[in-house]
């Protein structure tokens, strides 16, 4: 059976190429059909605000990569409630459709993989 | 099942530190390593945070690093380690998940 | 035990130094390396153009030689390396850069080496920060 990998996306869209590089290697292996989850985790979770404009800043959308992200077959994608309420997110008005998890469930989510990588 | 967590980021001014600690489960551990083994400076707020942590969630910390700082007086559950023990604790645990 | 080790830091890094000395322990404890991923920053540390002061350690040098040494599989993830200015002829040739700069022993590759690496290793290890 394939090996699973969780990657936990812990960097504003702004801080520079990580929250990019880290959608990178969840692509990368979404191409694999192999099994893996997205965690929003920390300042992660601002990739998952509607409206942003990159263009303001003359980057590139990572919004519109991210909602790309199940046509790659990756559907597994959880934001962690805690970061959620620390940064006055609305769990009901992300521009991605994920799983909040409280602190015991993202535990028990990264016992569930095999490997992890935390960006 | 369990999980090592390694960080190498000071504790102060740095956000790994506070966000690891709450998703520690029991069986899980946690390896200090680099600017992170300043966690263990006697009377300093993270270092009564690895003092509460649940019995069970084990801490160690790679001994040069300790070395070099010029930590004393370290908290009795710390276990400090060589590289060779660092692989082996690799291999102990199912999965180590590093807070780069 | 198969290992596959990452490493996200640059050689001015101690993290850097770290994962040298990891996976030197991993094979000095019989285990297998069966890959080494340069990511991110990480990409600096198989760059030959970094120069050390004299009293102080190379990284760059110990990782090239560590990895030629024991015939290692080190791989640089291409696109972090084309971001960050590490170049093979190939690439330095195909972008029309003045040099190529990655070290002896690495060879630029895709992201989907080090899902091959942790699809054949019982731990991945990654390494980045202080």
């Amino acid at each position: 059976m394939a090996r699973s990998m969780l990657i936990i996306s812990r960097q504003s869209p702004w801080a520079g190429p990580s929250a990019r590089e880290a959608l990178d290697i969840v692509l990368a292996g979404g191409a694999f059909e192999l099994p893996l989850g997205l965690l929003f985790l920390d300042d992660g979770v601002f990739q998952l605000v509607g409206s942003q404009r990159a263009a303001s800043v003359e980057q590139k959308d990572l919004t519109a990569n991210l909602q790309a992200l199940p046509l790659f077959g990756v559907d597994a994608l959880f934001a962690a409630r805690r970061s959620l309420a620390e940064r006055n997110l609305d769990e009901s008005s992300l521009a991605l459709s994920v799983e909040v998890l409280d602190d015991a469930g993202l535990s028990a989510l990264i016992n569930r993989y095999d490997h992890v990588i935390t960006i | 099942m369990a999980t090592l967590h390694l960080l190498s980021h000071t504790p102060f001014g740095d956000s790994r530190f506070s966000s690891c600690l709450p998703l520690l489960a029991d069986s899980d551990a946690l390896l200090l390593t680099g600017d992170a083994t300043y966690a263990l400076t006697a009377g300093t707020q993270p270092a009564a945070e690895l003092e509460r942590l649940p019995e069970q969630v084990a801490v160690f910390a790679l001994d040069e690093d300790v070395q070099a700082r010029a930590l004393s007086a370290l908290p009795a559950r710390v276990q400090l380690l060589d590289y060779a023990g660092f692989v082996e604790l690799t291999c102990r645990y199912q999965r180590v998940n590093s807070w780069l | 035990m198969k290992f596959a080790i990452a490493l996200f830091a640059p050689p001015h890094s101690p993290a850097a130094r770290r994962a040298l000395r990891f996976a030197e322990a991993t094979l000095a404890g019989g285990h297998e390396i069966v890959r080494l991923f340069f990511y991110q920053d990480g990409v600096h540390s198989a760059s030959a153009n970094s120069v050390a002061a004299q009293d102080e350690l190379d990284v760059a040098a110990e990782w090239s030689r560590f990895v030629s040494a024991n015939q290692l599989d080190g791989v640089v993830c291409i696109a972090a390396g084309l971001r960050r200015g590490v170049l093979d002829a190939g690439e330095a040739q195909r972008y029309q850069r003045p040099a190529a700069n990655l070290a002896a022993g690495w060879e630029l590759s895709g992201l989907g080496q080090l899902h091959e690496a942790a699809q054949q290793a019982d731990r991945l290890v990654c390494f980045g920060g202080h």
